[in-house]
């Protein structure tokens, strides 16, 4: 009972660190960002793609019993969905801090430009809420629902692809490589929805002191050895990115990608984010164990929330056209301390619901 | 309707930043923010070298990746091939800031003519403070504030959206000139209508052989340049090797 009220105590000062930065952010202005007219997108945006992407990748592991019908994920489907909601949750308050006049978003309701990937994502995530929390509902009443289900899948694997239409039309940033990312944003989102979920499971079950059956023991064995070859496969992809756009290739625009190639988010990303749990979850003997699963889950999460944060920066700090009037040629980056108040606020908005569903919801609990 | 644009004679314009004062001026922009502005650059080694000078402002393109890009039509085209925001709309994401390739959109990060706001006196007791000099000249928000802006456009912008140059529309629906081509003391920059065969854009457009800023990226920009400008001359010569 006092460690539950002493972590709602730790979470509550994160909100109130975030609400304080919320008054800062709307009296004094978008100063207190460590933004420029050229560092327009930063870590709140960053923070959002990573919350909104990880949720888009719950949403696929939950469609492991639902839509492809592999029945034994049905024990972890209640946490997974609520999991999912949490995360989501956390990504709006990013992105709330993230929009210049956030009322003015009924427009996209009034004034909609179907043309604009951005347009879309509005309207996909509003879905995408409003599904998971019927969702959640017949599951908590004890009813898995194969249509709700279904639904959300779709969903997800059209908000993360469009998250990357969305950076694919910007013809004038290369670096920010559309295509590539409609398909590299799902999968990275598969590999950082699959460890929240192990690490929050593993820690929940550590914390807890609950006997786990060896079914659930054995299931996710197999699912962080599932999450560690997701990790390769993603390696994989990430170093063809960095060959065919950081090495080979010679156009001016790709400047700022070759920059952040030897930045520190880079390096998190690749060296804790992918190949760490990828060794750690190909090595039986680390697999099996509690505290393996965590420590690889947890550097993978490091590792996207790290590489989310790279790759918005790739696009954005070598300035263009007139924005290079007086600056260097690659813009340097370091946030101050309203913007980690942000990501800050978005982990214990999404920590809260978690814990309260947790505590409350019976998250252990297998569907019918 | 009439499909506007702008020619900037490159060997007429000296470079004297009377177009970005005047802009100032006439669409009361913050600091910080250029509606009007400038690409410098210098080729060459010393004592070989060269500067390059071209004025920029939003090139209103046929094919804007910023309108194309809003997710709730802010930022939209006018018949008469305007680029043109709407602030009301604006919901502050800067996507058109990411999408443009010209770096022309800016965004209010903080509220307009902050720094007029101060009633701190940069000598007590001897200068007034910038609030005095506003309330001296019955200004709102700066000293050099334009009523006449208000007319399509908040006359300040709130913070929290973008802005940038409208081609002054608003004068424009009044069978004005933008501000920028009025004030220009080498008449460098020419305002007209593209589908009129007869208008003085279209007789430089085919006189000289004009460019666009990145017409690769296919935005199909209305601000065209013409000539460029250099006094130096060079011995007749084939090199050598």
């Amino acid at each position: 009972m006092n460690k539950f009220y002493l972590w709602m105590g730790l979470i509550s000062i994160g909100i109130l660190l975030g609400l304080w930065t919320t008054f800062k952010v709307y009296t004094v202005g978008f100063t207190v960002y460590a933004k420029t007219d050229v560092l327009v997108w930063t870590l709140p945006l960053s923070a959002y793609i990573f919350f909104s992407l990880t949720s888009a990748g719950l949403a696929f592991v939950s469609s492991f019993p639902v839509v492809f019908g592999i029945q034994r994920y049905e024990v972890i489907e209640k946490r997974t969905v609520y999991l999912e909601i949490a995360v989501l949750m956390g990504s709006f308050v990013c992105l709330l801090l993230h929009l210049g006049a956030p009322l003015s978003v009924v427009y996209i309701l009034f004034s909609p430009n179907p043309a604009s990937p951005l347009w879309w994502l509005a309207v996909l995530y509003f879905v995408y809420f409003i599904l998971l929390i019927s969702a959640f509902w017949r599951i908590h009443t004890g009813k898995i629902s194969k249509t709700l289900g279904t639904l959300i899948f779709i969903i997800a694997i059209f908000s993360s692809t469009t998250l990357g239409w969305l950076l694919g039309m910007t013809d004038a940033r290369a670096a920010l490589n559309a295509s590539f990312f409609s398909f590299y944003f799902p999968l990275t989102g598969l590999a950082s929805g699959m460890a929240a979920l192990i690490l929050f499971t593993m820690v929940y079950n550590k914390l807890s002191g609950q006997e786990t059956t060896t079914e659930k023991r054995a299931l996710f064995n197999e699912f962080s050895r599932l999450m560690g070859i997701i990790a390769g496969m993603v390696a994989v992809l990430f170093l063809w990115r960095t060959i065919s756009g950081g090495i080979s290739s010679t156009a001016v625009e790709y400047g700022a990608f070759k920059h952040m190639i030897g930045s520190i988010p880079y390096n998190i990303e690749f060296w804790l984010g992918l190949v760490i749990p990828t060794i750690l979850m190909l090595l039986p003997k680390i697999r099996v164990t509690t505290s393996g699963k965590i420590v690889a889950s947890f550097l993978l999460l490091v590792g996207m929330f790290a590489g989310r944060l790279e790759f918005v920066l790739s696009g954005v700090v070598r300035p263009l056209g007139q924005m290079a009037e007086g600056r260097p040629e690659i813009v340097g980056y370091m946030p101050t301390i309203y913007e980690l108040f942000v990501v800050l606020f978005g982990f214990a908005v999404m920590l809260l619901i978690y814990s309260l569903g947790e505590r409350f919801l019976k998250l252990e609990a297998a569907p019918e | 309707m009439p499909r506007y644009a702008m020619v900037i004679d490159l060997q007429r314009c000296v470079g004297c930043g009377s177009c970005s004062i005047s802009c100032r001026n006439e669409n009361n922009v913050s600091e910080g923010i250029y509606w009007s502005h400038k690409i410098t650059e210098t080729s060459g080694t010393f004592p070989n070298v060269r500067f390059h000078y071209i004025p920029t402002l939003c090139n209103h393109c046929t094919n804007p990746p910023c309108v194309r890009g809003c997710p709730t039509r802010a930022m939209h085209k006018l018949d008469n091939g305007i680029t043109m925001h709407d602030p009301k709309k604006c919901i502050g994401c800067r996507y058109c800031m990411i999408n443009c390739p010209y770096g022309v959109i800016y965004f209010n990060w903080k509220d307009g003519h902050s720094t007029w706001k101060s009633d701190n006196a940069v000598i007590p007791g001897v200068t007034g403070s910038p609030a005095d000099e506003v309330r001296k000249v019955g200004g709102k928000g700066t000293p050099y504030y334009n009523p006449e802006r208000n007319a399509t456009l908040p006359d300040i912008r709130p913070k929290g959206v973008v802005e940038k140059c409208t081609f002054c529309d608003h004068r424009v629906i009044r069978g004005k000139l933008p501000r920028c081509v009025e004030a220009c003391p080498a008449d460098a920059r020419v305002f007209g209508d593209l589908d009129d065969p007869n208008s003085h854009v279209n007789q430089l457009l085919g006189k000289f052989r004009p460019f666009r800023l990145k017409e690769a990226v296919g935005t199909e920009p209305a601000v065209y340049y013409i000539r460029d400008f250099s006094a130096a001359g060079y011995p007749r010569t084939k090199g050598g090797v």
